[in-house]
């Protein structure tokens, strides 16, 4: 199947007793955006490590363009792009020299090298920061500058690794931007991501919690799937009726908001009775309460809220430090 | 090959990029030359002395004036009490005493004997061997000069000559050495750092992920330090010749060439240290601790003849044994390529077997 990029049947890693990656499977066609979600060692790091051909899967198989991340990862790493969280370009060369090095080990040489860089520096507006020291960057651009050193050998395949991890909004867009120009053209992007607006704008996307994957789907496909079950509760005190609500019948997860609370529901009239018979009692003055459309952080805490990330990470995005 | 250029090139400019490292560079070397030139000089030379002259004739001037002029004893102070010259060796402000009885010209006129004393502070025993052999010399000397005993005719006519470095200067022996040390010292710290610095800042991430080969990676890493280490040694080699007047016996050119083998084996040390640490500050503790056992047993400053057998059986396994011999037969005695083969194959031996096992294990699979 060549409009599959990347694909994955029963995936699994182990380290010693440790399953870090259970199974999973996956396709992924060209020119999509798929999102991979999940808490700080949930296995999203190890998962791309086996698709990027730097660690052998235990068992199980994956292809990525057409190659065996078991048999042969020397040619996975020709096709494929990386962008790593943590800028693992060279600091103390300039963006021009990072080009060059990085170009040359792709194989690119001469003049196809030189257009080349000048293709990816006008893509990614670095071009007036070619002669910069990459480590005198700003996070936005360093990130951008990694997205455009992935790019040089023009892979079919990118991974990227939190490519916004504790960047501004505006940076985020731009980061963004990019990426749906790369996808556009043709290109599969795996993208793990800790924020939940970043996640909407994946075509599919894949939540993973201790080495497995629980929900696969499209955004709005998971979210219609959960739509009639959250009522937002706008009340205070807050956090008593947060834990008074999480406990009734019918709750399935509380989400704390500034000022309301979402109840993850399996029956939307029943539990709305139950809640404003408990507020009455507690003492929980409740100002309005309303159905409102899921989203994705509600899919997410819908999951087994045990072992996936905690429900409020997502709202202003966890400032991922891992 | 294009990789292994790609690589070193931006190895290059790194390096250029690096003050601090580049300033440790360029000024240890100089440094430890001008220390090991100037300071640690282990000729004896001028002892402190004093004189503690009871008899003051023609004669017992004449004594203590052969004791001055051989350049080995510098008469400080005339001491006027056996008290003086005890606390001035106590102190430190002599290493030397002659003490000269009252009666010493009466009592060689008479022919009976007469005595002088020379005391010498035994603390270190190598200039205090050197005073105590020249003091004999001197008397000697002094008493056939003087006419005191009759100019004999030996059975034997010894004549022991010293060979390569006739004047026994410390120079001679510890700078063609420094070239070892110095190169044993630095190439590993600085690969070793430049390995495991992409390590730290996460630029090994990003180079997996690329269709570069680990050798590639190693290679095009190393030859950098290779040249920088030969630019290291070419700065020993210059001031040692033209400041400190080395003479340089042997070629030149078979001297670069041992330095290369040499060259390789630190850099595959500092490869091996980089497996190892996981920043920078471990790697270069860890080159420490492999350079300090070569500094003392590989016979740099301490003769190896002397050690125990065990502890000179650990020496055959030092790299720097090996080539101090070589650039010391090299400099010193003008040895050519193939009187050193002995000491050539070891070196030869360890350089590829350093190399092979470092590069193992700098795998590129992270398991």
């Amino acid at each position: 199947m060549p409009d599959i990029a990347i694909s994955a049947d029963k995936l699994t890693r182990k380290f010693g007793k440790f399953t870090a990656v259970d199974e999973i499977s996956f396709e992924i066609p060209y020119g999509s955006i798929f999102g991979f979600l999940g808490a700080n060692g949930a296995g999203k790091s190890t998962t791309i490590r086996m698709l990027c051909g730097i660690l052998a899967p235990s068992s199980g198989t994956g292809k990525v363009g057409g190659f065996d991340v078991q048999t042969q990862p020397e040619q996975i790493k020709t096709v494929i792009g990386y962008v790593s969280q943590r800028f693992s370009l060279y600091s103390d060369l300039t963006v021009m020299e990072n080009l060059l090095f990085y170009g040359q080990i792709y194989g690119l040489e001469g003049t196809d090298l030189s257009v080349r860089i000048k293709e990816v520096l006008t893509l990614s507006g670095l071009d007036h920061f070619r002669d910069r020291l990459s480590g005198e960057l700003s996070g936005g651009w360093k990130q951008k500058l990694a997205i455009a050193n992935s790019i040089l050998h023009k892979p079919k395949i990118i991974f990227l690794d939190e490519p916004t991890a504790g960047l501004d909004p505006l940076s985020r867009r731009a980061i963004w931007e990019l990426l749906y120009q790369l996808a556009e053209g043709g290109t599969s992007l795996f993208v793990t991501t800790h924020y939940m607006e970043e996640a909407e704008r994946c075509n599919t996307i894949a939540f993973i919690s201790n080495g497995k994957i629980l929900k696969i789907g499209q955004p709005t496909h998971l979210k219609q799937e959960l739509s009639r079950q959250i009522l937002e509760v706008a009340c205070r005190p807050l956090m008593k009726a947060s834990r008074i609500f999480s406990k009734l019948e019918g709750v399935r997860g509380v989400t704390v908001y500034g000022t309301t609370l979402n109840l993850n529901v399996s029956d939307q009239k029943a539990v709305e009775a139950r809640v404003k018979d408990a507020a009455g009692k507690e003492g929980v003055e409740i100002s309005s309460i309303k159905p409102i459309p899921a989203s994705l952080e509600d899919v997410f805490s819908d999951l087994d809220t045990n072992h996936v990330i905690p429900a409020k990470a997502g709202i202003q995005g966890t400032e991922s430090n891992a | 090959m294009r990789n292994i250029k790609a690589v070193a090139y931006k190895e290059f400019i790194q390096v250029s990029r690096d003050r601090r490292t580049l300033m440790l560079l360029i000024l240890m070397p100089i440094m430890q030359v001008m220390i090991y030139g100037y300071g640690i000089n282990t000729d004896v030379k001028h002892l402190p002395t004093y004189v503690y002259d009871q008899d003051r004739t023609y004669l017992s001037r004449r004594l203590v004036d052969s004791f001055t002029q051989s350049d080995y004893f510098t008469v400080r102070t005339q001491a006027k009490s056996l008290a003086e010259v005890y606390s001035a060796l106590d102190k430190g402000l002599a290493q030397s005493a002659l003490i000269i009885p009252p009666n010493f010209t009466g009592d060689l006129l008479k022919k009976k004997g007469a005595q002088v004393q020379m005391i010498i502070d035994g603390t270190d025993s190598t200039p205090a061997t050197v005073a105590l052999n020249s003091s004999q010399a001197i008397i000697n000397a002094f008493m056939q000069h003087e006419g005191l005993i009759p100019i004999q005719v030996l059975p034997i006519d010894f004549r022991p000559r010293l060979w390569y470095n006739p004047d026994l200067k410390s120079t001679y022996f510890m700078l063609p050495g420094l070239i070892a040390l110095v190169l044993q010292f630095l190439v590993p710290m600085i690969t070793a750092t430049a390995i495991v610095r992409e390590k730290e800042r996460g630029n090994i991430e990003q180079l997996l992920v690329t269709p570069i080969k680990p050798y590639e990676l190693i290679l095009g890493k190393i030859i950098p330090y290779i040249a920088i280490g030969v630019v290291i040694a070419t700065s020993i080699i210059t001031t040692m010749h033209y400041l400190f007047v080395v003479p340089i016996h042997g070629s030149i050119v078979t001297l670069f060439f041992m330095t290369l083998i040499y060259l390789v084996v630190c850099l595959g040390i500092g490869l091996w240290a980089s497996t190892v640490a996981d920043n920078q500050q471990q790697a270069s503790q860890l080159v420490m601790f492999l350079a300090m056992p070569s500094i003392l047993l590989s016979g740099f400053i301490f003769p190896r003849e002397s050690m125990p057998i065990w502890v000179k059986d650990i020496s055959y396994l030092i790299p720097m044994t090996y080539f101090l011999q070589i650039v010391r037969g090299i400099i010193l005695k003008g040895l050519g390529f193939f009187d050193l083969i002995g000491q050539v194959w070891p070196l030869l031996l360890m350089a590829v077997l350093v190399i092979v096992f470092s590069i193992r294990r700098f795998s590129k699979r992270m398991a």
